[in-house]
């Protein structure tokens, strides 16, 4: 990373005479073109094309039916005074906020058990990537279930609980967070894992001798040597949580009230039932804008702090 | 520019959408026109009516030999219809639930006008006039109404009697009924908050008296106005509305806030409480857990006994596109399926009321009940209909029955309302 950047003054000068007879440069075969264009075709006609076609009728007032006009940035304006959007957002960045912590904090935790020498080590690893297998929606049921069924008998003396924790306006983000993080565990695991089998075990082995605990070894060896992954995890997690919408649907609904409509739930509820395609198309828009620079600016902050090695 | 490639790409993906779409409709049914057999492409969206409507197809190509019907049952029909219509492949009878969306439909002008068709005349005109409410294309007649329901309160007639109490036929009496039922250690409501849309049967029953008197017709005229200054406005008009929903939820059983539809209807059917919020789709689930209950149904009273409303939505509403190509046969069916003995017989295996003058109801005691309003006209339709989907009134209603906050809850619906008078703009001839 570091060794490319250039230092000013200590290059060789440049060739400027010989620009075109030094290019021996030669093309590919073509095997690798019919590798390329069918992705290249298949990503503009199912993703970049959707998205061009969505940003033209956000500036319309295309009901998803019958006749529309143009209508320039009216929508835009529209989205910025309305509270309800507003609130979404809120709720998005507080529920993504938390659940990328709380899924790093313990994805890493149990990345570090699974990549000890533990009895059934294989076993455990198949398990815990069995939440990203499954179909959200369907855990997603059987969690309702338990948060409004099982939980209020369990927990019979807790009124939060007793009273399904589901329909409580203030908490009920909380037990999406559960359901969510619960799922996402399995692909941060992963992650972790591979980034900890990066690790050379001469490291540690060194680090005891110098009488280093299992805490320091974490904070000077282990954490530092998987920064990179770290990122990666923390930018894709909350790049996704950002985008929550099964583990809402499948729990609350929006629920209570509208105190868990995420921006996601809210483009979906208000451009096909609402029958409002054209505004909620500029609300994804932006949204699609605030996801981008949000991603951007974390992988910049955090590969900052990526220790070189 | 676009290269070439992509475009040829786009049309393929284009083919592969709408052969999709076709063939999950059977759109492309064939004509079959060689032997002088006319096939109808029938559209409808009732899952629990298949096999009714399969015994209808069957009965009329006995009697209708050259025309041959296809039954097409779709999920989610209100999407796929909007898709179907707008790519002009109307099916030539449609059935749909008439809720906002039809009306939306028929204002942009897709149905037939059955404006002097006779069987206009065989409906029930309380009925039809809650569905040409919703929206028509001009003065045009759109749709026809077929069965209805009822929201009401329901009621278990046997705690009724043995309480001795009688039905009431206004509000200071309900109050009353639930208070006698409470000191007889009876819970009243059986409540289901977690479910936001249960809060909607009682805002409907209640907000009807509200909506008398063309007030959404001026709250539309208002549009992005409406505020608690305004001539009408939720502010103004339906605090009452909330204040008495609030009351009724008072009555509820303990941690009603934590119940879900499902709960409502099996601790109704075990006589677990006297009364729920609900309307006659209800019955079925109920009847399924305990099929000897008697349940019965009342209207949401108001102050004088003789205002008392039914409200009342088409549950299935009949219609035909505009221009079909099958008109003459599509015709033939409608007119078929609006016989008496073909929609009593529907409408009682569906546990409906008949849109069709004349036509008798099954002797299910809840229909029975719920007769003299729709023989007196007394009917008022769904207040949620006239919102648009795009306001969340059962998440508002829900969060205002956890939090009894009424003012803020009207002045979020007063809000919305607005914001979606200013953002919806209207599409200008060129």
């Amino acid at each position: 990373m570091a060794a490319q950047t250039p230092t000013a003054g200590v290059q060789a000068p440049p060739h400027e005479d010989t620009p075109r007879t030094r290019r021996p440069r030669r093309l590919a075969q073509s095997t690798f073109y019919w590798m390329v264009w069918p992705a290249l075709i298949l990503f503009a006609a199912f993703h970049t094309l959707p998205v061009l076609t969505g940003i033209f009728y956000s500036l319309t007032n295309y009901a998803g039916y019958g006749d529309w006009n143009f209508v320039g940035l009216a929508n835009y304006g529209n989205l910025f005074g309305d509270d309800r959007v507003l609130q979404a957002y809120g709720f998005s960045f507080l529920f993504a906020i938390v659940a990328t912590i709380v899924t790093n904090v313990i994805s890493l935790a149990i990345a570090m058990g699974l990549n000890a020498k533990i009895v059934a080590r294989n076993f455990f690893r198949g398990v815990y990537f069995v939440p990203y297998v499954l179909a959200i929606l369907v855990i997603g049921y059987v969690f309702q279930f338990f948060f409004s069924s099982s939980l209020p008998k369990i927990l019979s003396s807790w009124p939060l609980f007793r009273d399904n924790i589901l329909t409580n306006e203030t908490w009920a983000w909380t037990a999406i967070v559960v359901l969510a993080v619960w799922q996402a565990c399995a692909f941060s695991i992963i992650i972790y894992l591979s980034g900890l089998q990066t690790i050379p075990r001469e490291l540690y082995e060194a680090a005891s001798l110098d009488g280093a605990k299992a805490w320091r070894q974490f904070r000077s060896i282990t954490f530092p040597l998987i920064s990179a992954f770290f990122t990666i995890n923390v930018v894709l997690s909350l790049k996704s949580f950002l985008q929550v919408f099964d583990p809402i649907v499948a729990l609350t609904n929006g629920g209570p009230g509208t105190s868990t409509e995420s921006v996601t739930l809210l483009i979906f509820r208000g451009g096909f039932s609402g029958g409002e395609f054209a505004y909620q198309t500029a609300n994804a828009v932006i949204f699609f804008v605030v996801i981008t620079v949000v991603s951007l600016v974390q992988f910049r902050v955090l590969q900052r702090r990526e220790a070189d090695f | 520019m676009r290269p070439p490639g992509t475009r040829r790409w786009r049309r393929t993906a284009a083919a592969v959408v709408v052969a999709t779409a076709v063939a999950t409709t059977g759109a492309c049914a064939s004509d079959g026109s060689g032997d002088g057999v006319t096939t109808l492409n029938f559209f409808q969206f009732k899952g629990e009516a298949l096999e009714d409507f399969d015994a209808i197809i069957a009965a009329f190509e006995d009697e209708n030999p050259d025309i041959r019907v296809v039954q097409n049952q779709v999920a989610d029909a209100d999407t796929i219809i909007r898709t179907l219509l707008v790519k002009g492949k109307a099916p030539d009878v449609i059935t749909l639930n008439a809720n906002g969306n039809f009306g939306r439909l028929a204002e942009a002008g897709v149905f037939h006008d059955f404006r002097g068709d006779p069987v206009l005349d065989t409906i029930n005109p309380a009925v039809q006039t809650i569905l040409t409410d919703l929206g028509t294309s001009g003065d045009e007649v759109n749709g026809l109404a077929y069965v209805n329901n009822a929201n009401g309160v329901i009621y278990n007639a046997e705690i009724f009697e043995e309480q001795g109490l009688e039905v009431p036929t206004t509000w200071d009496e309900l109050v009353a009924v639930c208070d006698a039922l409470q000191e007889a250690g009876i819970t009243p409501f059986y409540g289901t908050l977690a479910d936001a849309w249960t809060t909607l049967p009682s805002f409907n029953g209640l907000g009807a008296y509200a909506a008398q008197d063309g007030f959404f017709d001026d709250l539309r005229a208002q549009g992005e106005d409406v505020g608690p200054d305004s001539p009408v406005s939720f502010e103004k008009d339906f605090a009452d509305v909330l204040e008495r929903q609030a009351q009724l939820f008072g009555y509820m059983q303990e941690g009603y806030r934590g119940r879900t539809y499902d709960d409502g209807n099996a601790a109704f059917a075990s006589g677990d409480a006297a009364m729920l919020l609900q309307g006659i789709w209800a019955l079925s689930p109920i009847k399924q857990a305990n099929p000897d209950l008697r349940a019965e149904i009342f209207p949401y009273p108001s102050d004088a006994p003789d205002d008392r409303l039914l409200v009342s939505g088409v549950d299935v509403a009949v219609t035909v596109p505009k221009d079909g190509a099958h008109h003459e046969e599509a015709m033939r069916f409608v007119e078929f399926l609006f016989e008496t003995r073909v929609v009593e017989e529907f409408a009682a295996s569906q546990n409906m009321v008949p849109s069709v003058e004349g036509a008798q109801l099954s002797d299910d005691p809840a229909l029975q009940s719920v007769k003299p309003y729709f023989d007196d006209g007394r009917l008022a339709g769904f207040v949620d209909h006239q919102i648009p989907p795009s306001i969340p009134l059962a998440a508002i209603d829900q969060q205002f029955l956890f939090d009894g906050d009424a003012r803020s809850a009207l002045a979020t619906l007063d809000n919305e309302w607005r914001k979606v008078a200013a953002r919806t703009i209207p599409v200008t001839e060129d």
